[in-house]
């Protein structure tokens, strides 16, 4: 009962992670590896304004989103937008340029310390037969499958998301219905930043982080949304679910091989996924509903 | 329709919505448009044709400003746009059906005509509502399809919701490219038939880009004939129809 639970509050969490991985990559053909980078500063944020006003990490949460959307913004319409449209290894080293820097900044502002984020609820939870629910855990799980779904009804239901989702289908086609590709870019990459930033805020309740632990992250991203496969926010969660469980089982059904190997054979089965259905396991041609 | 206007002694300022004079285009460093000139006035069909890798859709992506002009003028309603970018140019009115359709694939035929009506301003639900009132009036096929994701349509239907995608924004002119390409021709009299209705209703000016040189200049009131990337005849659409020169180019005679 115990692994059950676990295996499922985490691969919600994990949708939460990789949400905003998923969307610049489906959207913007961009693989950011300064995503971890942003769930990590997330975290900082949070923990600052958790700590200094007093504030419910839950609360704090909406900062780090706030924060991290407008950073997003900063880099996509400063940066980013000017080499969009050349070569994917070009913004493939812009992204890695940005996670050095990010990650250096984070290093001379907070040290490379462990921080963790006291939550007033720590501790409390619900027994259920035999397995326990950490109540932290339950609510950052809560908050990702609401993000999800907030995010999957923005695109599909609003001009805006329809644009964005259009934009990412046919970038010289949205430009003849008059959308100005550079604003939504900009708002894309925005979203997937805020979405990081939440996800930063939940993590650093739940585990020690330090600025170089974003990498950790970024890895995990390309593996959920490889896993789940690029299409819709909801195939993230699927990806997330996918990647938790064999993190969560590994150590259960092989006790010895399993401690310390999980991300291996996570790894593992994602290569086997590439190979038997290059898509991902719930993948679509497009980005859409 | 085929009463052509030829000289342009007869043409106001006012009339002139398109202006193109001396326009060089390419690609990267090869020039693929040579002082292509050629206008547009208001409720007027014109027909351009030519040969495979003539430039004619070239001209319509400079025209629409996907691609930028070397050099040149184009005016639109009495502004020049030669440099404006492409989503400021379908803000004014000019409005481009590309060549392949080129729709949101995995978006409904709704969403995808309502991105048409994209740079109008919140608040303007019911003004989309009625103008998609209309695109479906003319378009019954795609009330039915209206929730149908474009991509899985057939290429009539896909070629419909182009156009009234298009006309969702609202044109003073509209581009399209290649309508006949890959269609069966009872589809293409189908949609050349309903565009002549909201053509002549709506005085809408349309620039008609063609392989097919008989669709098009049975079509237009006047048409250029594109060759290289330079354009070598012009004329009323009735004058080309029986040149002997576009004949035996064209025609097959
Ligand atoms: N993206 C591009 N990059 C480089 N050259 C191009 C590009 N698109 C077109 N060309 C070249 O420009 C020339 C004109 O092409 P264009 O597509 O405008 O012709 P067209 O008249 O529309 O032909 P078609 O009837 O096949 O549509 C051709 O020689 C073509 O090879
Ligand atoms: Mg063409």
């Amino acid at each position: 009962m115990q692994p059950i639970v676990d295996w499922l509050l985490l691969g919600s969490f994990y949708a939460a992670v990789a949400l905003g991985f998923s969307l610049v990559w489906g959207i913007m053909n961009i693989i950011n590896l300064a995503h971890g980078v942003f769930i990590i500063t997330g975290a900082y944020i949070a923990y600052q304004v958790a700590t200094n006003l007093h504030l419910s990490p839950f609360l704090a949460l909406f900062f780090s989103m706030g924060m991290l959307f407008a950073l997003g913004w900063i880099i996509q319409y400063g940066i980013i937008n000017r080499v969009i449209r050349g070569p994917l290894l070009v913004t493939f080293l812009l992204t890695f340029g940005l996670e050095l820097l990010l990650t250096d900044t984070l290093q001379n502002l907070f040290t490379s310390d462990n921080r963790f984020i006291n939550s007033t609820i720590e501790g409390a939870g619900i027994n259920l037969g035999s397995a326990h629910i950490s109540l932290v855990r339950f609510i950052s799980a809560a908050i990702a499958i609401v993000l999800t779904a907030a995010l999957a009804a923005f695109l599909s239901r609003t001009r805006l998301g329809n644009a964005i989702l259009a934009t990412g289908m046919d970038r010289d086609a949205a430009r003849l219905m008059g959308i100005d590709i550079r604003q939504i870019y900009a708002l894309t990459f925005a979203i997937s930043a805020a979405l990081a930033g939440a996800a930063g805020a939940l993590l650093g309740q739940m585990q020690a982080f330090y600025p170089t632990r974003g990498e950790l992250f970024t890895l995990r991203s390309f593996a959920i949304v490889v896993l789940g496969g690029l299409g819709t926010p909801w195939a993230v969660v699927a990806g997330g679910m996918v990647f938790a469980f064999i993190e969560t089982f590994l150590p259960v059904v092989l006790p010895r091989v399993g401690v310390g190997y999980e991300n291996a054979v996570a790894f593992a089965v994602f290569v086997i996924v590439l190979l038997v259905r290059p898509t991902g396991l719930f993948g679509k041609a497009f980005y859409s509903q | 329709m085929s009463a052509g206007v030829t000289g342009s002694t007869s043409t106001t300022e006012s009339d002139l919505l398109l202006y193109v004079a001396h326009l060089d285009v390419g690609y990267g460093d090869t020039q693929v448009l040579w002082d292509v000139g050629m206008e547009v006035r208001r409720g007027e069909v014109v027909a351009m044709v030519g040969a495979n890798g003539a430039g004619k859709s070239t001209l319509l992506t400079a025209l629409s400003g996907l691609l930028p002009a070397w050099g040149g003028q184009v005016t639109f309603e009495g502004q020049d746009i030669a440099r404006a970018r492409a989503e400021h140019i379908a803000a004014l009115g000019l409005i481009h059906v590309p060549q392949g359709r080129r729709l949101f694939a995995g978006l409904t035929v709704e969403d995808n005509l309502r991105l048409g009506a994209y740079t109008r301003r919140a608040g303007t639900e019911r003004g989309i509502h009625e103008d998609l009132d209309r695109v479906y009036a003319l378009f019954p096929k795609l009330r039915e399809r209206r929730k149908q994701v474009a991509g899985l349509m057939s290429g009539g239907e896909q070629q419909m919701c182009a156009i009234g995608r298009g006309l969702m924004g609202r044109p003073a002119l509209l581009l399209i490219d290649e309508l006949s390409l890959g269609l069966a021709p009872i589809v293409v009299d189908d949609i050349l038939a309903a565009l002549d209705t909201i053509q002549k209703r709506e005085q809408l000016s349309v620039l008609l880009v063609e392989q097919d040189v008989q669709i098009a200049l049975e079509r237009a009131h006047r048409g250029y004939v594109i060759e290289n990337g330079r354009i070598v005849i012009q004329g009323s659409a009735n004058e080309l129809l029986h040149s002997p020169a576009v004949r035996a180019a064209y025609l097959g005679e």
